[in-house]
């Protein structure tokens, strides 16, 4: 037995003496090195859509705006006009970008870019549902695309980041019988800053800076070769930061985050994303349908505990809305942890005494989403109602949600708006239309609030929009259709070495290489 | 001739234990609740895009349908795509299977080396001190749970002694070889390539050690018990009275005979390791199956977990078939089983 460790030891050490021997990069290549939680899945811009590919899109491709900190710019666009009533977009496109192999990103590919997207019907295209259709961008010169919507719709600029504008001869000459589906897969036809190198699933996937980039660079020491590294657990995640490894991780738990801000060399990063959480009720059900049953559930919650006991950093919703959003009220008044106000709500309901149960829906695994109901269980517990711990698999929960009869009690989900704009938060969630959808499992239905959100949408006066998005709120938190927890902060951990980051609270993992230095950073 | 019978009816015999296999995996997750396209186009996906999803992959047909749809594809080569990626199931496990095949391979081959002498000496010393320790060895590492072994081990030898990597097959900044097998340390020693072998191996052996661990105390128990009993037979008391040197007793005929358990339960642990390696790989960073099952169990994702159970069922179907090939040689008064 000891003789064979020995020798295991001895063979190790053998093993990294051979190691150190290979020669790895080039001294005068700045290589970032990214841990990433989860696998880059598929880098067709009409198909993926999640953290990941995001980061790979934008690096990859060059969407019409782009969104930089808490703002949207424009990108491939130089100027723009809207008609009085935002049903026709007009965007003069900046006439020096470049796809990868030297051809224009001219109106032409705009439109094939964007009826691509509606063909294959992919995840992305949900933002257009609706509101535009194959004949609704044309082009009126090389550089002019113009988009005639089906119906008014205000926050068009907001989903335009989400749309990358492929190169059409790379599609076209890899078309296939699936639109060039399964090339884009892991192959790129964009004209962004990066293109891709490696691609090994499930294991690494290598971006190559396009020296020449049509847009310029924003330092001179960014990274020339990005290589997204997938840790998917946490404690590697920072083991392996530390170990010079990696040069950002991406998923940083609270423990940890002091560990790497303790460390000289290293920082954590760690800001309010728009990443909600919710616990909503379903307003249709047995209990919960009645206003005064959501009025003292939601005052028996201990909301000041959660930052304590989760095990994630978080900040207090005001409300309905995030702080951080343009058109969030900050002065509602929400329910707070108050007993004697839950009790003096339950007396006015049909079940003064309780002697009812309700079931909590999460996701089976996710602690946090349990934790939070055992702080709701606790303080319902002193009103009398049992609070019935239902893990349930996502699938089926996303299943569970498609009806008001088989909705749950309440349910633990997050959101995240698709674009940044109050009309991405509030209206798949709280307008009766979108019933169904797992963002909107409260079956919340307000003829007020549907009128505000839908007049919202057709409205281009921005001012007015926001005071319509404010009256909205107002009457969502008189409905109380949900707990309004918190909105969890995203951990991001840095070697300093990096320069150049800045938190954007729609992509709040999603990292913008492009826009990121690198000052003699260590590898292992 | 009956032998070579034996083995070549067993061989054809998967075909319809696959079948069967597949038929009860088909419907097992497809009768359970759960909107698995509902995941896969979004949460704010209209119901015009799900039903389009639903007609793109089929799942809008009879599911008697489906599953002959599904079998014949598969005798094409089309092993279907993923809901959620749209990625080729084939494609996939032709990357995440050889990760897991080289991690087990090696672990069971680290359990095996290092369990079955350890049972062997554990056994000769019987109730000495060589035995206690071995025993409390055991017991320790089939009580750790390997996740928390893992993280120590990255700990220890990752992060303090900086002797390992802290996880992945291969430095980032490394290449990794011409896949022939997809095995790394297997694909650069046949391309000659002995840097790359170097540190493919540097980033197997911690991973591939911590696997290893509960499948190393069930062999050492189980050679130990074998061999005991091996041991106590009258016909090693004749050999002993006959003069044989007793390291000959032991090695020539106790251990033979003690080896069939051994062998049996290395099969069985081998089968177990590649379906238990998924909190090893996710700590580890090691892309492979486990990981993918996992992935596509909780997103419901039809075809991989299809795909996931048919490699499944022909690695423990083979697995089988060789433990009873061994065995067969070690005894051959069992071959015709």
């Amino acid at each position: 037995m000891t003789f064979s460790r020995s020798r295991l030891f001895i063979f190790s050490l053998l093993i990294c003496f051979l190691g150190s021997f290979t020669v790895l990069a080039q001294d005068d290549e700045n290589v970032l090195l990214y841990g990433g939680n989860q696998d880059i899945d598929n880098i067709d811009p009409a198909v993926g859509e999640n953290y990941s590919i995001n980061a790979a899109l934008v690096s990859l491709y060059d969407p019409l705006f782009i969104l930089r900190g808490e703002e949207i710019e424009p990108l491939l666009v130089d100027t723009w006009e809207v008609s009085d009533d935002a049903t026709v977009w007009t965007f003069n496109l900046k006439q020096n970008a470049t796809f990868h192999d030297g051809s224009p990103v001219n109106a032409a590919a705009v439109v094939y870019s964007f009826n691509r997207l509606l063909e294959i019907q992919g995840p992305p295209v949900y933002r257009w549902a609706g509101i535009a259709d194959l004949t609704s961008a044309q082009a009126t010169d090389e550089f002019t695309v113009q988009f005639t919507l089906l119906q008014p719709f205000a926050p068009f600029i907001g989903t335009l980041t989400q749309l990358y504008i492929v190169n059409p001869a790379i599609v076209e000459a890899n078309r296939g019988e699936d639109f060039g589906q399964t090339y884009l897969k892991e192959q790129d036809a964009g004209s962004g800053p990066f293109t891709v190198g490696r691609w090994e699933i499930g294991n690494l996937y290598e971006f190559v800076a396009v020296p020449e980039y049509w847009g310029g660079w924003s330092s001179e020491n960014h990274p020339d070769r990005v290589l997204w590294i997938i840790r998917r657990d946490s404690a590697s995640q920072v083991n392996s930061l530390l170990a010079n490894e990696t040069h950002i991780a991406d998923t940083i738990d609270l423990r940890d985050a002091e560990r790497i801000n303790g460390t000289e060399g290293y920082h954590v990063e760690s800001n309010a994303g728009l990443f909600v959480n919710t616990l909503k009720f379903n307003t249709q059900g047995e209990y919960t349908s009645d206003l005064n049953v959501r009025m003292a559930v939601s005052y028996a919650m201990n909301y000041e505990a959660l930052p304590q006991v989760l095990d994630i950093p978080v900040e207090l919703m005001p409300g309905p809305t995030p702080l951080g959003m343009a058109g969030s009220v900050a002065d509602l008044e929400v329910p707070t942890f108050d007993l004697d106000r839950a009790r003096e709500y339950l007396a006015q309901s049909p079940w003064p005494e309780g002697g009812f149960a309700l079931d909590y829906v999460y996701v089976s695994g996710l602690t946090f989403e349990e934790v939070a109901g055992l702080v709701l269980l606790e303080g319902l517990a002193e009103l009398n109602i049992t609070l019935n711990m239902t893990p349930m698999l996502w699938p089926d929960m996303v299943a569970s949600c498609s009806a008001p009869e088989s909705g749950p009690d309440i349910v633990n989900i997050y959101t995240q708006p698709a674009y940044l704009d109050m009309d991405a938060h509030l209206f798949n969630q709280y307008h009766s239309t979108q019933w169904g959808s797992y963002n909107s499992c409260g079956f919340y239905s307000n003829e007020q609030v549907d009128t505000l959100l839908s007049d919202a949408r057709v409205t281009g006066d921005q001012a007015a929009r926001l005071e319509m998005y404010a009256e909205a709120q107002r009457l969502i938190a008189a409905d109380q259709p949900a707990i309004w927890t918190y909105s969890q902060n995203a951990v991001l951990g840095f070697n300093d070495c990096i320069g150049g980051y800045v938190f954007r609270p729609l992509e709040s993992l999603s990292v913008l290489f492009r826009d990121l230095s690198m000052d003699n950073c260590p590898t292992a | 001739m009956l032998f070579r019978y034996y083995f070549l009816r067993r061989l054809i015999l998967i075909i319809p234990l696959l079948l069967g296999l597949s038929l009860l995996t088909f419907f097992i997750a497809r009768v359970l609740p759960g909107d698995p396209v509902g995941l896969a186009a979004g949460p704010q996906a209209t119901q015009e895009i799900k039903e389009a999803l639903r007609r793109e992959f089929g799942l809008d047909q009879p599911l008697p349908v489906q599953y002959v749809t599904y079998v014949l594809d598969l005798f094409r080569g089309d092993w279907g795509q993923s809901l959620y990626s749209r990625r080729d199931v084939s494609a996939d496990i032709a990357v995440y299977f050889p990760a897991t095949l080289e991690l087990t391979i090696t672990a069971i081959v680290f359990a095996t080396l290092l369990g079955v002498p350890a049972g062997m000496i554990s056994a000769i010393y019987r109730s000495q001190l060589p035995d206690h320790i071995t025993r409390v060895l055991a017991l320790f590492f089939v009580s750790f749970p390997a996740f928390w072994l893992a993280m120590i081990f990255q700990l220890i030898f990752g992060l303090e002694l900086n002797w390992f990597p802290i996880g992945r097959r291969l430095n980032a900044l490394a290449t990794p070889p011409e896949a022939i097998t997809g095995m790394y340390t297997l694909d650069s020693l046949l391309r000659l390539d002995f840097g790359t072998f170097a540190l493919s191996l540097q980033h197997l052996i911690l991973p591939a050690l911590v696997l290893s661990f509960g499948s190393l105390a069930s062999i050492t128990r189980i050679t130990r018990a074998s061999m005991l009993e091996a041991l106590d037979k009258d016909s090693v008391r004749m050999e002993r009275a006959l003069g044989i040197p007793y390291r000959v007793i032991v090695t020539k005929y106790v251990l033979r005979s003690a080896l069939i358990a051994t062998v049996t339960i290395i099969s069985l642990e081998f089968g177990w390791l590649m379906a238990g390696a998924v909190l090893v790989e996710t700590i580890f960073d090691w892309p492979g199956m486990g990981l993918y099952a996992v992935e596509s169990s909780l997103r419901l994702d039809f075809q991989p977990i299809m795909g996931i159970t048919i490699v499944y069922g022909i690695v423990f179907s083979l697995i089988n078939i060789l433990a009873d090939f061994i065995v067969g040689v070690l005894d051959p008064r069992i071959r015709y089983g």
